[in-house]
């Protein structure tokens, strides 16, 4: 096992290869392929013929996740960007196309500004994509243009507030902050006699 | 008689349908057959389902936000409580990506340990459908058969880690040194429970027999077949427009089976099928899950002949800081593709955890599914999906 790259069937460069030919036909650029994970960067505006044209004629029909991401410079838990001086503030919306014959698969990222924080929906396209759309929609509030049912899924109709964003404060850690670093466990030796069982 | 008035008259009469008010019909979010809390409203024209909208959250515990303020160590603990019927399974992905994004490689002990647990989570996770499925329809005795079985695969389990639901036996690098195998002295703890390999190779005997009980109990059974076959058919098509994954897609056609290509856990070096079937109905979700177990048990029999020996656990710092970057690992569930999206800003906590959880997906094509069938057949679709609550809210 550990001779062959364990994520995928290809090598790194096979993936790099392949994740730049599919962004160059579909009018994309790659944003990274590390750690066997594809990105490609989608302008807003092309969002849904792009993701269409990876269904159609790449091979990708598998829709398998829509979510986002809130890129803040402060955090109000948890820890914060590693370079907040030079990140841009803004929201990612990522969608993960999978293939139904081999392992290649690729996260569509589209950046949105906060202040105008909506994309199409791809509902049309996607008819599974609703649910995803309407948890982004509550947890971001970000507004997907054209979904056809965009309340509330998870939470309450009366919540207000989106959860995920990093300036939402989380009641728990309001009430009772973290112990910190006594909760990190150690982690068991390596050396010394192996801890085979061989009664097992 | 020919007259244009007549003609008329008796055209109408020939057209009219019986007209009935749709009613509103509330089922949950207490109800046997919803595998947790989850409330469906229907609107009913006689019998038939008009249309459905299913209302969730009724179990959301926000793991994504639960995240963001726990160390990576700690996130296991939460994540094997998202499908707590495998909970081992949800284990695999998450820590597979934390590996892959800090570049530590586990040993190759722990990985085989891993599959074999992963193996018998699925067993289990089959069982408790194979028992609940024809419970539905009104069968009672496959229940009893298959969770006997099952209860013997979850002691496995808990020997093994210490948990009968809630493992959480991956550490990054390894798995845990288990609970109860061995000297009890500090410093001196054996992986595996003594007789761990003889007891499970009994135990696949046993789940093999079970397989062949409810064959003959759930199988050929004119009453069961009469209730499943045709009904609820998902075209594969529509199975990839809604994200189904796992026995819900190849038994509609599409046999794509995450094991086959994706290799975080060493399956390419066993040997086993994919289970498939070409209907889409209910019938074929309960055949090829029937069929996965039998696989289950061709790769728990293999591994257990190749696990080698060696330590548990590789050479992890004390506190792990994960360099930054972002990765997808994903994992076949016994409910199908289970994948986490970790973004590492270079802190001892994800900056982000997007959870892929399996029945989410599974679940959100109801609506599409339930339209203009028939009541009766309503909870005959839905508990062939075999969705866990939890997966769905998270």
């Amino acid at each position: 096992m550990p001779d062959s790259p364990p994520e995928r069937a290809t090598t790194a460069d096979d993936l790099a290869e392949w994740a730049d030919g599919l962004a160059e036909r579909l009018g994309a650029s790659v944003i990274s392929t590390e750690f066997a994970t594809v990105r490609i960067a989608v302008a807003r505006d092309r969002w849904v013929d792009t993701l269409r044209a990876a269904r159609d004629d790449e091979g990708l029909p598998f829709f398998s996740w829509l979510s986002a991401i809130d890129w803040a410079k402060e955090t109000a838990v948890g820890e914060g960007p590693a370079e907040p001086e030079d990140l841009v503030e803004r929201y990612e919306v990522l969608c993960r196309l999978s293939s139904v014959r081999d392992a290649s698969g690729a996260h569509f990222v589209a950046e949105i500004p906060k202040d105008d924080a909506w994309i199409d929906s791809i509902v049309p396209v996607w008819g599974g994509a609703e649910w995803h759309e309407r948890e982004a929609h509550e947890m971001f509030g970000i507004d997907f243009r054209g979904n056809p049912n965009l309340t509330h899924l998870y939470l309450p109709d009366a919540f207000e507030g989106h959860p995920l964003r990093k300036s939402y404060p989380l009641l728990s850690r309001e009430v009772k902050p973290w112990p910190g670093t006594v909760d990190v466990e150690d982690m068991p030796a390596v050396e010394g006699p192996s801890t085979e069982n061989p009664e097992a | 008689m020919t007259s244009p008035e007549l003609m008329h008259r008796s055209e109408v009469a020939v057209s009219v349908e019986l007209q009935t008010p749709d009613m509103t019909l509330n089922i949950g979010p207490q109800h046997p057959s919803t595998h947790g809390v989850l409330r469906l409203v229907a609107r009913v024209d006689g019998e038939r389902i008009r249309d459905v909208e299913p209302v969730i959250g009724y179990m959301h515990r926000g793991y994504e936000k639960l995240a963001e303020v726990r160390t990576y160590a700690q996130i296991t603990a939460l994540v094997n409580r998202i499908d707590w019927v495998a909970g081992f399974a949800n284990e695999i992905a998450f820590i597979r990506a934390v590996e892959t994004l800090a570049g530590i490689e586990p040993t190759e002990r722990a990985q085989w340990i891993r599959l074999i647990l992963s193996e018998l989570a699925r067993i289990s996770s089959h069982l408790v459908f194979m028992s609940s499925y024809p419970l539905e329809l009104g069968a009672t005795t496959p229940l009893f058969h298959a969770l006997r079985e099952r209860e013997r695969v979850l002691d496995l389990i808990e020997g093994a880690t210490g948990g009968r639901f809630h493992p959480n036996f991956n550490r990054v690098g390894g798995v845990k040194p288990a609970a109860g195998g061995g000297s009890t002295q500090k410093k001196v703890s054996s992986d595996l429970p003594a007789g761990f390999f003889a007891g499970t190779k009994l135990a696949m005997d046993n789940v093999l027999a079970v397989c062949d009980d409810i064959d003959n109990l759930v199988t050929g059974n004119e009453l069961i077949k009469a209730r499943t076959v045709g009904v609820g058919v998902i075209p594969g098509d529509k199975a990839i427009e809604y994200g189904l994954s796992g026995p819900n897609l190849r038994a509609s056609g599409v046999g794509f089976d995450l094991r086959k290509h994706e290799f975080i856990l060493p399956y390419d070096e066993v040997e086993f099928d994919v289970a498939v079937a070409e209907g889409g109905d209910c019938y074929d979700r309960y055949v090829v899950r029937l069929d996965e177990i039998r696989q289950s048990v061709r790769i728990v029999l293999q591994a257990i002949d190749k696990v080698p020996s060696g330590p548990l656990q590789a050479k992890v710092p004390r506190i792990l800081k994960v360099p930054q970057g972002q990765a997808y690992v994903r994992n076949e569930n016994p409910k199908g593709e289970f994948g986490y999206y970790v973004i590492s800003e270079g802190g001892r906590m994800p900056y982000r955890l997007k959870i892929r959880s399996t029945s989410f997906s599974n679940l959100s094509i109801l609506p599409w599914i339930l339209k203009d069938q028939l009541v009766p057949d309503l909870v005959a679709i839905m508990g062939s999906l075999d969705f866990v609550l939890g997966d769905v809210d998270r």
